[in-house]
Formats: structure tokens, sequence, C-alpha cells
């Protein structure tokens, strides 16, 4: 049977065995580079349609229906369009740094996508600190949001961005604290190990009700830095007009747009990873025989479909929720989800120590 | 207490979000109750909303006749001057003077649709029609005279 | 000429340019990012060095806090977007001068140094192994930096809190 990790793997020998040490790495990355940009455009594809769709259907619409059998045709239509706008540069903007911003925005995103496992023993780089990684370089994504704002020489886009950088600063502490739980309960930063850890069960059904505590607490931290509504601060239409990307046209905000989805895929891939268990297929302790019908699913099946259900769960807030203001937004980090998530962090602590998880 | 009331809000948060995402989880679950009419090919059979209001237009009846007065109060009640009524006297029988509708201009481009107009007539010459299709090449054809050429008032009309 | 060779170059080439554009620019806002820069081409070489841990921590600390710090300081002040003037002949010679004596200090360092290649496997950045080293009491742990890093950090929050609370007693 095929799967990804074995066509990566005949793919790597026979280039090993082809070409030079050196020559062989540099393929490697150009074919890695190209899966990486294409899978971007796909997603971005997908997401767009995607979100059009289920907000349609929530707020009892149709969505786009006119372009290709059942509208799916519409996001080609709608990109196409942007690559062929003009990309315009205010002339009051720091012109450099205005079109660095979202180039800097994808790049962290194709970062990003590194760590991920997408099937069995099918990832990029499978490195030691796999999570804190992830961490880590998405707290570039702030940085660009920032430079945006600030080179496009227009208060709206300053105001967004200042909003954003609070945003992001401040919801970067529950998110780490809730993926710290589950590191305390594999005790693991890597991604694989943390994946074959759930192998008799995923860790938001194992760790009893602290999990779900750090589960929910995730998901709204990465809905917050995202940027997406209830908290799209940065780009709320009705005060800022769009908030740091007000000046962008063309294919530098498709790159912005194309981002931003990217980037919810990502955290939902990584929630999908650390409380659902990634491409790990549904098992029930050892009850053997269920979970080999567990494992007829392909894995990357699994990966994807945990994924896209928490984007439709993100979806879900976004087209539920009223966006909140600015103080209540820092009320709800600081004062609830904070604390609640230092003291769930205490009790998994308990939970691991002793052993009570299944 | 302090810590009582920390946790009553938490719970009343969470519960209230759920309510929220129920109605539209019920909403996404259930197509049949979509309301998005898809205009352009279901024309025939195109329903719109009883309070829907497209243009004013001037009663007449199958004798050309209608109720219109010239009285101005639609156009002392339009709050953007869509509305100019023009006004003429007729000779009645006894060889009175009577002043009589000569052009009802409306100028559909400054026509907020606020009914106004519909409220203060006195004789109930004018109605809210349903047409909603104005796009016109030239906004000068926007500017309308309701009145039909040699339609005159309704008897016993006053 | 390896891959890596031309990686490590590659990085420290990026590290350099940014460097000195950073000091050099005359824009108070560039100078923010091509100091990111420079600290993403120095996490670079730790990840080029497979000092993953140290290579995240890099980005956490310096990236995500002090660059985001910085330039929100910068948002902060007036007329940031303006050019800075252009400084005096004096000072420029100056600091061009606390430059060299810089660098013909660290060179002088490095050619005294006797580099040794160690053939010793590095420590793999397991968790266990981050918390024995961070909060280890035997030899090389950091227990004792670490527990009084944490006092200091409290005491400039309460400090924070402090200054932040209105005084109730002035208005009553």
């Amino acid at each position: 049977m095929w799967s990804f990790s074995n066509i990566a793997g005949s793919i790597q020998n026979w280039l090993n065995q082809t070409f030079s040490p050196t020559w062989s790495l540099v393929m490697q990355m150009i074919i890695a580079g190209i899966a990486v940009i294409s899978l971007f455009a796909v997603l971005g594809l997908i997401l767009v349609l995607m979100e059009r769709k289920v907000s349609a259907w929530m707020q009892i619409r149709l969505g786009p229906n006119r372009v290709g059998p059942k509208g799916i045709l519409q996001t080609f239509a709608d990109t196409l369009k942007l690559l062929v706008k003009e990309g315009l540069t205010p002339a009051g903007a720091d012109k450099l740094l205005f079109n660095l911003a979202p180039v800097l925005a994808l790049v962290v995103g194709m970062l990003l996508m590194a760590p991920i496992a997408f099937a069995k023993d099918f990832q990029l780089w499978n490195l030691n600190i796999g999570v804190l990684y992830v961490s880590a370089v998405s707290s570039i994504m702030v940085i660009s949001i920032l430079m945006a704002g600030w080179a496009s020489n227009n208060k709206y886009s300053l105001m967004g961005a200042m909003r954003s950088g609070a945003q992001i600063v401040s919801y970067e502490l529950s998110a780490g604290l809730s993926i710290l739980t589950i590191v305390v309960l594999c005790g693991s930063l890597n991604i694989p190990d943390i994946i074959y850890s759930q192998a008799d069960g995923w860790w938001i059904f194992k760790g009893h009700i602290p999990a779900i505590i750090s589960f929910v607490i995730f998901i709204i931290a990465v809905t917050a830095e995202t940027n997406r509504a209830p908290f799209d601060l940065a780009e709320a239409e009705s005060e800022l007009t769009a908030g740091f990307h007000t000046e962008y046209s063309g294919m530098k905000f498709a790159l912005f747009f194309l981002a931003e989805y990217v980037n919810v895929f990502i955290v939902c891939a990584i929630g999908a990873t650390l409380f659902l268990g990634g491409w790990m297929p549904f098992h029930i302790g050892q009850w053997q025989s269920f979970n080999h019908v567990m494992d007829y699913i392909p894995s990357s099946i699994w990966f994807f479909g945990k994924t896209f259900f928490l984007i439709f769960l993100i979806m879900w807030f976004r087209w539920t929720f009223p966006r909140l203001r600015i103080d209540q937004l820092l009320n709800l980090e600081w004062k609830y989800l904070l604390p609640i998530s230092m003291i769930n962090l205490l009790l998994v602590t308990v939970i691991a120590i002793l052993g009570w998880h299944f | 207490m302090f810590i009582v009331k920390y946790i009553k809000n938490i719970f009343k948060g969470v519960k209230s979000l759920l309510v929220g995402m129920r109605r539209t989880g019920y909403y996404f679950t259930h197509h049949k109750e979509i309301i998005t009419q898809q205009y352009p090919d279901n024309k025939e059979t195109l329903n719109l909303p009883e309070r829907f209001k497209g243009e004013v237009v001037l009663i007449h009846d199958e004798n050309n006749e209608h109720a219109c007065t010239g009285c101005t109060a639609c156009e002392l009640a339009c709050p953007n001057a869509t509305i100019k009524i023009v006004t003429k006297f007729d000779i009645t029988a006894e060889g009175k003077k009577k002043k009589a509708l000569d052009k009802f201009v409306y100028h559909l481009e400054l026509c907020t649709m606020c009914n106004l107009c519909i409220i203060a007539c006195p004789t109930d010459a004018i109605k809210m029609d349903q047409t909603f299709e104005h796009s016109v090449f030239d906004r000068k054809e926007l500017t309308k005279i309701l009145n039909k050429p040699g339609s005159k008032i309704r008897d016993g009309v006053e | 000429m390896t891959g890596a060779t031309i990686i490590f170059y590659l990085l420290a080439a990026l590290t350099i340019v940014s460097g000195l554009l950073a000091v050099t620019t005359r824009m108070i806002f560039r100078a923010a990012i091509y100091l990111l820069f420079c600290l993403i081409g120095i996490a670079g070489i730790y990840f080029w060095l497979q000092y993953q841990f140290i290579a995240a921590v890099q980005i956490v600390v310096y990236v995500g806090g002090i660059v985001v710090l910085i330039i929100f300081s910068i948002f902060l002040t007036q007329q940031a977007g303006e050019k800075l003037p252009k400084q005096n002949l004096g000072r420029q010679l100056f600091s061009v001068l606390a430059v060299f004596c810089g660098l013909a200090l660290a060179l002088v360092q490095l050619a005294q140094y006797e580099f040794v290649i160690t053939d010793g496997k590095p420590v793999e950045p397991t968790v266990a192994n981050i918390g024995k080293q961070m909060l280890g009491v035997d030899n090389g742990g950091y227990a004792l930096p670490f527990e009084i890093v944490s006092i200091l950090l409290l005491a400039a929050l309460v400090g924070c809190i402090v200054i932040a609370l209105k005084s109730n007693t002035e208005t009553a």
C-alpha cells in the first residue's frame, strides 16, 4: 500500500543514488519548496471557498454558486483577478518595508509548515523541539503585521497594527500554557513523539477535564492569534476600514490574505496534533480489533479530517460571535484565560506526576 | 463572594456562547430554510415581500383618470424634494377656475422610498409600486412625469 | 565547498549586512527591522549548529519579545517616521574608532583561542534534558540563577502594579 512516507522515501533514495549529496540536498529543498508552495495555493483556494460557503449557510444564504459547478471555481476567479490587479504602493509609504511585509508574512507561514506531520512518518523536518519551534516562529508573524501597519503611513493601518500587536503578544501566553499542558502529559516537545503517545487514545480523552479545558483555551487563544473574528480588532472593517492591510492591493493583499488562511491551517494542525492525535487514527485503549478497523483509514485522511474539523470550529466562531472591544479582549486574556490556564497547568502536572491519566 | 461570582461569570459566558453557536449550527445544518432568491433566474416566480417599495406611481383607472387634486401635500411631505407638482387652472362647467394637476414630476434618483408622500396624500392618489429594475443609461430618464398624457382628475374627488 | 558551508556563509552575510544596516540607517523603524533580521540570522546559525533549543529561545526572547517591545516604543514616540539628523563628523569618527577597537579585540581573542574539534555528541534537547540543565542543582545546573531571576521578575511585576495603582488616599 502506498503512503506519503513511502513516496518521500523512494524519491529521496532515487535522488541520493543519482546525484552527489550536495545536489541531492538542493533537489530535495527545491521539491519541498514546490510542495509547500503548491500546498499553500491549494489551501488558500479551498479555505476561502469553505469560509464563504460556511458563512453563507450559517446566515441562511447560498454563498458563491455561479462560477463552475456549485460555485467551486469562484476562488480561482478571485485569485486570477487579484493576480492581474495593480499592486499600488502609496506615495508616503516606506517602500522597502511596505513591499517586504507581505513576503515576510508568507515566509513565516512556510517556516511553520516544516515540523507539521501530515501523515504517518511524513514530515519536512523532524526537529526535537517541534512544538517550541512552532510557537517561537509564529511570534515573527506579529512583526510582519506591525511592519505593514507602519509602512503604510496611514492612521487606520497603524492603529490596526498596534491592536494586533497587543493582542498577539498577550494571547501567546495562554496559547503557550495550554500547549505546555500536553507537553507535561507526554513529556516531549517532539511532534512524532507526541503523536505516538496518543496511540491508545487522544489526549483530549486521556487527560480528563483539564485537557478539555486547555483545548478550549487553546482554540480561543489561537483564534485571537490569527486575528480572526471575534478577535479581529486588527482589521475591524467597521472601525478601521481594513486595519493593517488598508493600503494593500492586488497580489500583495492576496499574500496577506493567503498568510491569514495558512496560519489558520497551521494552528489547527498543531491543535489537532496536540489534542486530537495528529494522523493517529481513533484508538480506544487496548481494543485491538476496533483499532485495526480504524487503521484502514489512511493517516493523511485522519490528519486532514481533524484539521479541517478544527478549522470549521474556528469558522463557526467567526460567523456566530460579535467582535470584542479592546478592553473586553484584554480582560478576557488577563483576568480569565491566563489564571485559568495556570491553575489548569498545575492540575495537569499533578495528574502527570501521579499517573492518573489513562 | 468574589470567587463564586468569577466562576459564575465563566459559566454564564460559556452558556451564552453555546446558545449562539447552537443557533448558527442549526442554520448550517438546515439548508432548506435558505431565504436567498436567485434573482435573474426566477424573474417569473419572483416573490417580493409585501412591504418592499420600488417607486412612487400615480394610480390611473381604465378611463385614464386619477385622483390627484394637485394639493401638493406630498411635495411638502417629501424630505428631499423628490416630488414637484406643477398645477394649472381648469375651467369647470360652471365657468369657475379650478386648480388641477398639470405635471406630477417625480425624481426617482432622489427618492429614498420613505413612504411619507403616500401617507400625506389625502385622496390616496399615489402608491408605492414594487418594480425595482430601474437602471438606465442616462440619469435624465430617472426624472419621470407620473400623470399619463391626457389624463384628468376623476369626477367627485375633491 | 559543501552545501552546509554555503548555508553558513549566507546566514553570516545576512547577519552582518543587516547588523551594519541597523546602525547606519537614519530611519529608526527600519533600524528595528534590520535588527530583527540580524537576530533571525543568528538564530539561523544556531539552527545550522543544531542547537535547536537555543535557536528557538533566541527567536522567542529576542524576536518575539525584545524587537516587538522596541517597535512598540517606536510607535509611541513622536515624529518616528522622519529621518534622523545626520550626526556630526566628530561623533561619526569616534563611533567608527570604537567599532574598530571592538573588532580588533574580538579578532585578537579569536586568534589566541585554540579551537578544539570535539567529537562528543550534542546534548539532545529533550524536555528532560532541558529541565535538568535549567533547574538542576548539581554541577552544570542553573537552579540558583533561575530562582534569582524569578524573584527579580516578580519584584518588577509587583513594582509595576504598585506604580499603576490609583492611590485612593489622596482623593478620599
